[in-house]
């Protein structure tokens, strides 16, 4: 078994991968080891001997763009499921890549639930207004699954104008000052600081809404909880009132569909056109 | 009136209008720019309520004051709720505050009609107006279109939203004539005329200004009155084909408080909403006409989804064998879904395809098996009849809600 230490980094375990391809060594005989990783007990020991050092490959854009996606995805086996495709393909095993291959499923199966780990990312991230004059405009604190902060960041960029904003997360951090993009990995304990204070602040018409835009009598917890994983429900202002709505719902309120301050309050009848 | 109260009467009231999507508009963004905003194309679901409807814009009426009486409306003229009204500049203050903390994508705007058609509709334009220049909001907006509305005012929404809709509500003209007396299946279809034919003038010249790129959307409500599932997929093939319209949002009728007599006192027909939807899907995605899905009147089954209900009256397409068959054939299995059908022909380059390649597909098997040949599988339920094979796949009875 060859242990190959790297940096942690997809480019880092590119350059490592690309090496190891050249001199011809099959991915049974790797262990990848990410930054100060220990290595397994047999580890090291032996150079293996190349099958066939072969001259340079030429690997799809296309392929390297989903080895990258896959990379984010946290589990013990990420590079070594890598350098298995990597090398199939290189050997010409196209097959390796696809949906319906043993590798291929879970490589797509990585992929798809990096993706859906963005769009939560895009979707329930919530930023609040900083009063501190010397940090940025909004600053949020998000807890993602996988390593995607990144490659996520980027599209807050787009949304918020001339703002600067910050994202904090437990392992990693990203600042964008209005211009540049600040990546911090580990997030500094200021930042995160930053972004778990605020959090707490100002939401309150946004939890009026939410809880006026529920219908009681259309309580469906199977789809929320699908869509909306509880994982999230912590760190989202709304995420406290959903417990209670539900049982609000099913103790009676269910029987139509208006939210109680509203019921509770002096109604009024409209004159015919005409008639007043 | 405090604005978290206007907040609270007018979220409540527009909440029965399930359409929430942003989805659609060309790709637009803020970065480096003065203003607020992107779009993409793709929506953003920010939240779900415990209806597991999705909030991606901020949903709310600019008033709940309204002079029609329609009758499955919480808002009607004749309703005894409390009433308020947003001032155009508070709608665009809350949608800026949301947008910036990431809760919404957008503004999703309606009203009830107050004074008049045209007065209400410029109402509604002049906070779409207010949002895109005083404040270069890029954003989603959708405005929901008052038929009777001047083309002019129409035409005006369509430079300013992404995406018009005019509620057909109810299915057929009888019903529209008995619960909606104000409302009219003429207008309606003119509104949604002069929509497509903004969308078509626009397209036609390439630096026309844009008009409600996102398309136009309607909505019907289900169980309000005694139309069939049949006749609610007819109309809607109707507006698809007539008004391309991008979608049609089918809402279960929820009882509302004070009910009058004229409307069920039910709880909501949720399951037969979501067999609409999934028929819809089959009409929109899979050239599914709806004269295949329901080949009479009558209404989509419960039990089981109405794709599994087409391939138990249509065996005679069935068993396909999926290293053959059309591609278009087989995304009919049931089970088997439209991506699903285009890697298994993708796949079926590269080698034969085995029963197991289903499995990676993450393909409902139960449902597939009676319908598939493989390399290594054909079915033994091949040959049973239908109604056997639907009690075996049928989703079983479900205990009805108290209420």
């Amino acid at each position: 078994m060859l242990q190959v230490r790297f940096d942690g980094r997809f480019d880092g375990w590119r350059e490592a991968a690309r090496d190891l391809l050249h001199r011809g060594i099959a991915p049974h005989h790797v262990e990848w080891l990410a930054g100060d990783e220990a290595g397994g007990l047999f580890g090291g020991h032996v150079e293996p001997e190349s099958i066939e050092p072969s001259s340079p490959v030429r690997i799809p854009r296309q392929l390297l763009a989903e080895l990258e996606t896959a990379a984010r995805f946290r589990t013990a086996d990420r590079w070594s499921l890598l350098y298995r495709i990597l090398w199939r393909v290189a050997k010409g095993d196209q097959t390796a890549r696809l949906v319906g291959d043993v590798d291929g499923s879970e490589l797509h199966a990585r992929i798809k639930t990096i993706r859906r780990e963005t769009h939560h990312l895009h979707a329930f991230l919530r930023f609040s207004p900083i009063t501190c004059p010397s940090g940025p405009d909004y600053a949020a604190w998000f807890e993602p699954a996988h390593d995607i902060l990144t490659s996520a960041a980027p599209h807050f960029a787009e949304r918020m104008g001339l703002h600067s904003w910050l994202i904090a997360t437990p392992d990693d951090a990203v600042l964008w000052d209005g211009d540049v993009m600040h990546y911090a990995n580990p997030c500094p304990a200021i930042w995160r600081q930053l972004a778990q204070t605020a959090q707490e602040s100002g939401a309150e018409l946004w939890k009026t809404y939410y809880e006026s835009t529920f219908n009681p009598a259309r309580l469906n917890r199977d789809v929320l909880q699908n869509n909306l994983p509880v994982r999230f429900w912590k760190n989202l202002p709304e995420g406290p009132l959903i417990p209670q709505l539900m049982s609000r719902a099913r103790a009676g309120a269910q029987r139509d569909g208006q939210a109680e301050r509203v019921a509770t309050r002096p109604g009024k009848r409209i004159e015919r056109p005409g008639q007043a | 009136m405090q604005l978290i109260e206007k907040l609270s009467v007018l979220a409540d009231a527009a909440k029965y209008d399930v359409s929430c999507a942003s989805s659609g508009a060309p790709k637009r963004s803020s970065k480096g720019r003065s203003g607020l905003g992107a779009t993409d194309g793709m929506g953003i679901c920010h939240s779900f309520t415990p209806d597991g409807r999705c909030v991606a814009l901020l949903k709310i009426l600019l008033t709940n004051f309204c002079l029609y009486d329609c009758q499955y409306c919480v808002n009607r003229r004749s309703s005894d709720v409390p009433r308020a009204r947003f001032t155009p500049e508070e709608v665009v203050t809350l949608t800026l505050d949301f947008y910036r903390r990431n809760c919404i994508s957008g503004l999703f705007l309606s009203s009830g009609i107050i004074r008049s058609a045209d007065y209400t509709m410029e109402q509604l334009n002049r906070v779409a107006k207010l949002l895109r220049e005083e404040h270069e909001f890029r954003g989603y907006i959708h405005l929901k279109t008052i038929p009777d509305a001047d083309p002019q005012l129409i035409a005006e929404a369509g430079r300013y939203a992404d995406r018009l809709s005019v509620n057909i509500e109810l299915p057929t003209e009888a019903s529209l004539i008995r619960l909606a007396p104000e409302k009219q299946v003429v207008t309606i279809k003119q509104a949604m005329h002069a929509i497509h034919e903004g969308e078509t003038e626009a397209k036609a010249e390439k630096r026309a200004p844009r008009f409600a790129p996102a398309g136009q959307s309607t909505q019907m409500i289900v169980g309000a009155d005694a139309t069939d599932d049949s006749t609610i997929l007819h109309t809607a093939q109707s507006l698809y084909g007539d008004f391309r319209l991008r979608r049609v949002y089918y809402s279960a009728f929820s009882p509302i408080p004070h009910s009058p007599k004229t409307v069920p006192f039910e709880a909501p027909p949720l399951l037969r909403e979501h067999r609409l939807y999934q028929a819809d899907f089959l009409m929109r995605s899979y050239g599914f006409k709806a004269g295949e899905l329901l080949t009479g009147p009558g209404n989509l089954p419960l039990d089981i989804d109405p794709k599994l209900a087409w391939a138990l009256s249509n065996r005679e397409h069935f068993p396909v064998d999926l290293n053959s068959a059309e591609p278009a054939l087989i995304a009919r299995i049931p089970g088997i879904g439209i991506l699903s059908a285009k890697r298994l022909v993708a796949l079926r380059r590269q080698k034969r395809i085995r029963f197991e390649d289903l499995t990676r597909l993450r393909c409902s098997l139960e449902k597939a098996k009676p319908f598939v040949i493989t390399q290594d599988y054909r079915p033994s339920l091949a040959y049973r009849e239908s109604s056997a094979l639907r009690r075996q796949l049928s989703e079983g009875p479900v205990q009805m809600g108290l209420w």
